[in-house]
Formats: C-alpha cells, structure tokens, sequence
C-alpha cells in the first residue's frame, strides 16, 4: 500500500515536472533582476567578476544564510557523532608514495586555495572555493596517516573568528549609517587587486571558514569509530 | 528600523562565537545566548514603540530592490520576530546549556526563524527556510536514542525532499517573472503567474515549505520527532517554527497567488490535514504523539482559514496560528513530565495538581470552550467559512466535526489524569518546564478580558498583511522618493546610483 502510494506520488510527480518543462519556451527567460545587475554591477560594487559582486554585494544576505548552514549542519554532526574510545584501533598509514605525495601537495593546495580566494572577486572561484581547497589541503595529510591528531580547538577558533569578521564587517556599515553588510571602502579601480571594498575581506573569512568548517567535518567522520 | 536586521545578525554571530568563548570563559558562554536574545526582544519592543505602524522595507547591503534583498517589516512581521525572541527565550535548553553546540543551533534557529519573519525576497526566504531546517535536525537528535536517530533520519529525508521542491518551485516562478523580490513578483504575477505553470510553482513551494507546517502529505515526520525529541525542541518547532511556515505561505497566497485554483489546493491539503491529523490523534495512545497528530488537525484549520479569500480568512488564520503558538508548546512541555501511554496517567493530578489544572485550560481552549481564547480563534474560522460557498461548507462541517473529536481525545487524558482510584507518584514535569506551561496558562487567562481590544489590533495587522497594493508601494514607492526615509540622513551612496528598472515583463 504505502509502495503503491509512494510509487504513485513519483509517477505523478515526473509527470507534472515534464508536463511543465513541455510548457516552458525554451530560449530567452525574462531576466528582470538579472539584467539590471549585468548592467550596474561594475560601477556599484567594483569587482571585476561579476558573480561575486552577487554572492557577497546584492546578496550578501543569502551567503551569511548558507555559511551558517554550514556551520549548523557541522555543529548538528558535532552533536550526533559518537566520541571515539581510547583504544579504538585505526586505519595503518598509508605506503610511503601517499605520505610523501601528501606533504608536496599540501603547502601547493594551500597556495592555490589562498590565490583562489584572494582574487575571487577579479577572476572565477572566491571564498567557497578556495574553502574547499584548503580544506582538501588539510584533510590530504589525514588520509595518508590516519593517526595524525587534529586540532579541533584551533580548528573551531578559526572557524568562529571568521565567521564573526564576516558579521562584524555587516555591521559596521549598520553602525556608520548604512545597511547591514553594505560594503564599504569604495570601489577602487576595477580589476585590480584592491578593489571592490570590502568584498575581499568578506571572501577570506568566507574561506577560512569554510575551509576550517568543512575540514574539521571531515576529520570528525574520518575519526567516527566503524562496525567493523 | 535598519536595526531590525540585528535579530538576524547578533544571534548568528552569538552562535559563531559560544564554541571560542566557550574555551576560554565559560560562565559567559552559558548566559550569551538567552543575553542576545533578551537585547533583541528589547530591540524589537523599541522599535515597534517607536515606528508609526507603517510598514518599511529595507534594502540589505544598501541595493535598490529588486536588484538586492529586501527586508519587509510590518506589523505581522515585527510581531513575529517578537514572538521568535521570546518563545526562543523561554524555550531556551536551560537543562542542557553546558553544550555550546546545542546552544549555537538554537541561536541559529532564533536568527534564522527572524530572517523567516522579515524577508521580502522569494530565495532569501527559502535560504532562511533550509537553515532553519538544519538547525532543527541536530535539536531534535540530541538524546541520541536509536528511536531519536530513526525519527530524525526521516525528518532529515523529508525536509531534503521538501527543500528539492520548494527551490523546484522557485526556480519555475524565477523561470515564469525573472525575478525574486516579492514585491516585484506581486506586481507582475496577475500576468505572469496566472497560468498552468505558475500554479505548479505555488504547488511546489506549497509542499515544500509546508513540510515545516506539518502540511498534509509532507508531514509524516511529525509524530515520531515531537515523541523522540526533547520537550522544549518540540515545543518550539511546533510552536514557533510551524507558524513561520504558515507566514511564508500567507505571503506567497497574497502577494502571488490570489487566483481560486490556489485557494482551492489549500482548502483541499487543509481538510485532508484536519481530517487525518484528528484521527490519528483520537486513536494515539501516547500522549507526544496525541499531541504531535492533533497539532497537524491544526494547523490544517489554519490553511483552512487561509484558503477562504479576504481579509477575514487572513484573520482568522493569524488568530488560530497565535493562539496554537500560546498553547501548544505548553502542552508538549507538561507531557514531558509524564512519559508513555495515556493510561500511565491515571491518577496524576494528585501528585501535581498545578499540572494537571494547567492542562485543563489548555485543553479547553484548544477544543475551543468560551470564554477562552480558543473559542473566539474558532468562531472567526467558523463565521469565515459560513459565509463561503459549496467547497467551504463541508470545510465547516470537517472543523467542526474535528472539534468534537478534539474533546475526545483530550477528555480521554483529562479522565485519566483525575481518576480516583490509585494513588500516584510519578514524576513530574521540570519545575522550568512547569513555570513556562504556567506562563502560558496565565497569559491566555489573561487574554480573555481583553479579547475584544486584541482581536480589533489582529483585524488591523491582518488587513495589513493582506494589503498587496501597500506592499508594493512600500518597497517601490513612487519614483523620485528615496527607497525610505532614513533619518540622519545616512543614505547609503550604493542604493542613489542607477535608476530603478522598469518592471515589466
């Protein structure tokens, strides 16, 4: 019954969706919102690529948004997971090809991470991005030795300093007259490294964040005890 | 009023901090979050003391709507960012607090519950929305019992499916208007809305963001979470979280969809919600989950009362989502004391008299006995639907039908807990549990003198609410005026440059 059902539900349901995507013209959707931002972008916000003048400029909010969901869903995890006993045996390091890859790759990963961060808002990437870098950074020594400790204290310190810079920087324009998260600064000469305000500071602590979050995600389920 | 977007922003950033102060201080890390929340209830007051009950939009980072996101504070709004600090307060997991963890996620939902409340922007809601979901998932797990895990995966399936069908219904009225700001998309949607797909992204968004208003069929997680959870968790997702939905729903049917069909597929989703939701809970043996089922036969009265087209609908729906806010968690805090089936009950109110009283009261306002508050909440629903046509009527004979059984139910328990035979000592509910059940109590007594002057203040802020018109002009108000009147002149340099675009399709 409860398969018939859900069966049913489904079928109705791709039903509806290719019913609908029959409807949709297939071309030129009206881009009311978009277009004025294409347009006035460059002179109001200063950065060159376009997409973060949009993720931290006209909607600074919805970022704030999912960076916490980030952090809640990290936090959640926190929760849930499992302490791991003392005795708990681990997986043996890795052969000595793996280590040795590891320590070259991480002071690059690093680098890239930080470049990818530094120039989001002149070139594609920014800070979840180059987040994710550093995160993949820190976690690649953790796969090679499964033994090596992880500092979640500094771990979560990074994590929450950045994520209240981020904040803060918000409310200093609140607290001088403005809206909460207008960037401030100026605009700078577009497409240089300065610019854009206070967007780049705004990206590093996105990236701090979301490097320090998502590596330290991935150190407590790697760390989570097994079954087997 | 720019600094209403501090109930968003202090308690994230008060929930990003509590880990690090947590290390160093931890006393301070305890009071920091009940501490951000009293300063945001003061704020609010302030604010809804000093502001001239004009609605006001906000322009978030300084953009012109509809480029950037709008914040749109009128009465409902305000009242409900009240509502979240203080429900949110006195929820707080006080028996838990040592875990900085669980305190941040409350934090996290106090903050993203106010950016629910406020937010003027289709995305901006749904984002507020998904964060408000992950921070539920972990307060809902947090006894770590297997029956909590199963309760909380199901949860964490449904509200993912719901989220995949809420952004699916976006992306179709993004695909329909091209743009995400709701006063925007009020004004072109008798154009662009009014057809077949239109109707198919009101449908999804529906069932999506219904799945936190325990809506029809996206709520099978109900029972199961409100039994497994802890009290003040339930209580507050119930409570708080459940109306937040029904607020985005009502903006979503004012703004957007005014068209019957829309109606129609709410009244529909509302009696099937009623019907099942009361059902279950007459043949529910536990109490949560007595409570869980009967607060889905609820909150379906509620979209009921929303479907019916006018102010009056409006009204009544607000006065029904008030009153279940007031009574609910209440009740889901003194089940807490009193664990399993509800023959366990037998008895109780000898141990704990206060309890049991309370849970009378309460259960006589929720089936809705004059003069509590209850009862004037169902007669506006029931007048509202009196004066409706074919498909309303049988509305009215399901609500009124689900009064009956309501009494049942909840006599069942009452019986139970006043039965002479045995004596009882069973535990009791947490005296902090007790004493926010009791707050409860005594508002809605106190209410009933004053129901007259408070349904006069509701029937305003629902005329507001559903005032599309003052919407629109509110966020774009007439060109050549500023975006709004900030004093001190602090106008942000971003939000003068360009000209507004032309909104046309």
């Amino acid at each position: 019954m409860r398969n018939l059902a859900s069966l049913l539900f489904a079928g109705g349901l791709a039903f509806l969706l290719m019913a609908i995507a029959a409807l949709l013209p297939f071309g030129h959707p009206p881009v009311l919102a978009g277009g004025a931002i294409l347009e006035q972008a460059a002179d109001q916000v200063g950065a060159a690529n376009i997409v973060t003048a949009v993720v931290l400029g006209y909607r600074g909010l919805d970022t704030l948004g999912e960076i916490t969901i980030l952090f809640a869903a990290a936090a959640g995890l926190g929760l849930v997971l499992g302490r791991r006993r003392a005795g708990a045996p681990r997986d043996p390091d890795a052969g000595p090809v793996l280590r040795t890859g590891a320590a070259l790759m991480f002071p690059l990963l690093v680098l890239v991470g930080f470049h990818i961060i530094l120039h989001g808002h002149l070139t594609p990437g920014g800070g979840f991005q180059g987040g994710v870098i550093l995160a993949a950074a820190f976690f690649l020594p953790l796969l090679a030795r499964p033994g090596t400790p992880v500092d979640h204290p500094g771990l979560s310190l990074v994590e929450g300093t950045a994520g209240a810079v981020f904040i803060v920087t918000g409310l200093v324009a609140l607290l001088t007259g403005g809206e909460f998260l207008q960037p401030l600064l100026g605009t700078g000469t577009l497409g240089t490294l300065f610019s854009a305000g206070t967007l780049p500071i705004l990206y590093l602590a996105l990236g701090l964040k979301v490097g320090a979050e998502l590596a330290g995600l991935l150190a407590r389920l790697a760390d989570a005890e097994t079954d087997t | 009023m720019s600094q209403i977007a501090l109930t968003i922003a202090l308690p994230f950033l008060a929930a990003f901090l509590l880990p690090v102060i947590g290390r160093v201080y931890e006393a301070l890390a305890r009071v920091l979050g009940p501490l951000v929340l009293l300063y945001c209830l003061w704020l609010v007051l302030q604010l809804w003391g000093t502001g001239d009950g004009h609605p006001v939009a906000l322009a978030m980072g300084g953009f012109r709507p509809p480029m950037g996101i709008t914040l749109y504070v009128d009465r409902l709004a305000l009242l409900f960012t009240l509502l979240v600090s203080l429900m949110t307060l006195l929820l707080w997991p006080w028996q838990r607090a040592a875990d900085s963890r669980e305190c941040a996620l409350t934090l996290l939902l106090a903050g993203s519950a106010s950016g629910l409340a406020l937010s003027g922007d289709l995305f901006n809601i749904y984002v507020f929305y998904e964060l408000v979901s992950v921070a539920s998932f972990g307060l809902v797990a947090v006894h770590r019992s297997g029956a909590a895990f199963v309760a909380t995966l199901r949860y964490l399936v449904i509200s993912g499916f719901g989220t995949v069908l809420a952004l699916t219904g976006i992306a179709l009225v993004y695909s329909q208007t091209g743009t995400l700001n709701l006063a925007q998309l009020a004004q072109l949607a008798p154009d662009l809305l009014a057809g077949p797909v239109g109707l198919a992204g009101f449908l999804f968004m529906l069932l999506g963001f219904g799945v936190k208003g325990e809506l029809f069929p996206v709520n099978t997680w109900v029972p199961e979470v409100y039994a497994t959870a802890p009290a003040r968790a339930s209580a507050l997702l119930a409570g708080l979280v459940s109306k937040l939905s029904l607020l985005v729903v009502l903006r979503l049917l004012v703004l957007l969809y005014q068209q019957e069909q829309a109606l129609q597929l709410l009244l529909l989703l509302g009696v099937l919600g009623v019907i099942s939701g009361e059902l279950a809970a007459w043949r529910a043996r536990d109490l949560k989950r007595m409570l869980a089922f009967s607060s889905i036969g609820q909150l379906g009265a509620m979209f009921i009362a929303f479907s019916i087209p006018g102010n009056a609908g409006l009204l009544a729906g607000l006065a029904l989502a008030l009153h279940h806010l007031l009574v609910k968690p209440a009740l889901f805090l003194l089940a807490a004391g009193w664990p399993g089936a509800v023959e366990r009950l037998r008895g109780l109110a000898r141990g704990g008299p206060l309890a049991a009283g309370l849970f009378v009261l309460l259960a006589l306002s929720l089936i809705g006995v004059p003069p509590l508050p209850g009862f004037w909440a169902k007669m506006l629903l029931v007048v509202g639907l009196a004066g409706q046509e074919s498909g309303y009527l049988l509305a009215l004979a399901v609500v009124l039908g689900a009064a009956v059984l309501e009494a049942s139910y909840l006599f069942r328990v009452v019986a139970q807990l006043y039965h002479r035979d045995e004596e009882a000592a069973r535990p009791r509910p947490y005296l902090l549990d007790l004493g926010s059940a009791a707050l409860a109590g005594a508002v809605l007594l106190s209410a009933v003198p004053f129901i007259s002057p408070l349904g006069d203040w509701l029937a305003g802020t629902a005329a507001q609410a559903g005032d599309r018109e003052g919407y629109i002009i509110t966020v774009f108000p007439a060109a050549g005026r500023p975006l709004y009147s900030a004093a001190g002149g602090g106008k942000p340099a971003l939000a003068a440059a360009g000209p507004l675009p032309e909104p046309k399709p």
